[in-house]
């Protein structure tokens, strides 16, 4: 697949738009899952894959064809959203969740008009309460659990990714997953 | 628990995948005889399995659409015709 994508990537280099298409369709839910682990919010992570593969596009010259495709391209996302969390000032998303209410948000508060199955709730309300206790790590640790567990990164991939050295993203992943071990054993 | 810390740090580096085979069979030997730990093993593989549960993350369908309507166009050839 690697192969493929440096064709396509040769293509867009040389101005074809088209060729772009299959490389946004094969990468989208990677980048996608990357940007929603580390902010949080759905529509906030829709868009920043899209403006992180926009920059992907429009900087492609400055892609260097013998490294990984992903991994430069995580490193845009990854970026992009460290540097949105930076800037954040207090946003009020539909799904955010409201103050106050432990994991409720702005959907149970409007009239339901359709009851889901039970098991698609459980899962969903768990599957919150996991990105829940994801958002309260630091966003360093954050970064690392999001690389690591989305797409599998080796350690090296990630602290390329990250521009940090490979032993910091050791004691990163090892805080960030006692961390969180103490707070999903119950789940 | 003065064990503990020694062993926590090597189930790090096993999940990492970073022991040799002699430091596995020492973290192996000890799990089978301390209960504590070997529940904190349970609970970081478990982690794991939660982190990694990813698939139902996804994009809205017309994602790649949205992408590519939003890229700055290409180049226009110049025209010479009037």
């Amino acid at each position: 697949m690697e192969t493929k994508i440096k064709e396509k990537i040769k293509l867009v280099k040389k101005g074809d738009q088209s060729a772009f298409e299959e490389i946004v369709a094969f990468h989208q839910s990677k980048v996608y899952q990357i940007c929603y682990r580390l902010i949080g919010n759905t529509h906030e992570a829709e868009d920043l894959a899209q403006e992180a593969f926009i920059r992907a596009y429009v900087n492609i010259h400055s892609y260097d064809d013998n490294r990984k495709f992903s991994t430069w391209l995580y490193r845009i996302a990854t970026n992009l959203t460290i540097d949105r969390i930076r800037k954040k000032k207090p946003d009020y998303y539909l799904d955010a969740e409201v103050q106050g209410t432990d994991g409720l948000n702005m959907y149970s508060q409007l009239p339901a008009d359709q009851v889901q199955p039970e098991e698609e709730v459980e899962s969903l309300e768990i599957q919150t309460y996991i990105q829940n206790e994801i958002m309260a790590l630091p966003t360093k640790y954050r970064s690392v659990i999001a690389l690591r567990f989305v797409d599998e990164l080796s350690l090296a991939e990630i602290s390329d990714i990250l521009n940090i050295p490979i032993g910091t993203v050791k004691t990163r992943i090892h805080r960030g997953r006692e961390a969180l071990r103490k707070r999903l054993r119950h789940v | 628990m003065t064990c503990k810390k020694e062993f926590i740090q090597l189930m790090h580096h096993y999940l990492d995948g970073d022991l040799n085979k002699e430091e596995e069979q020492q973290l192996r030997t000890h799990l089978q005889s301390c209960k504590e730990c070997q529940n904190h093993f349970q609970e970081l593989k478990r982690t794991i399995t939660l982190l990694e549960s990813n698939s139902h993350l996804q994009p809205s369908p017309n994602f790649t659409n949205k992408v590519i309507n939003s890229l700055p166009k290409e180049k226009k050839r110049i025209s010479y015709l009037r």
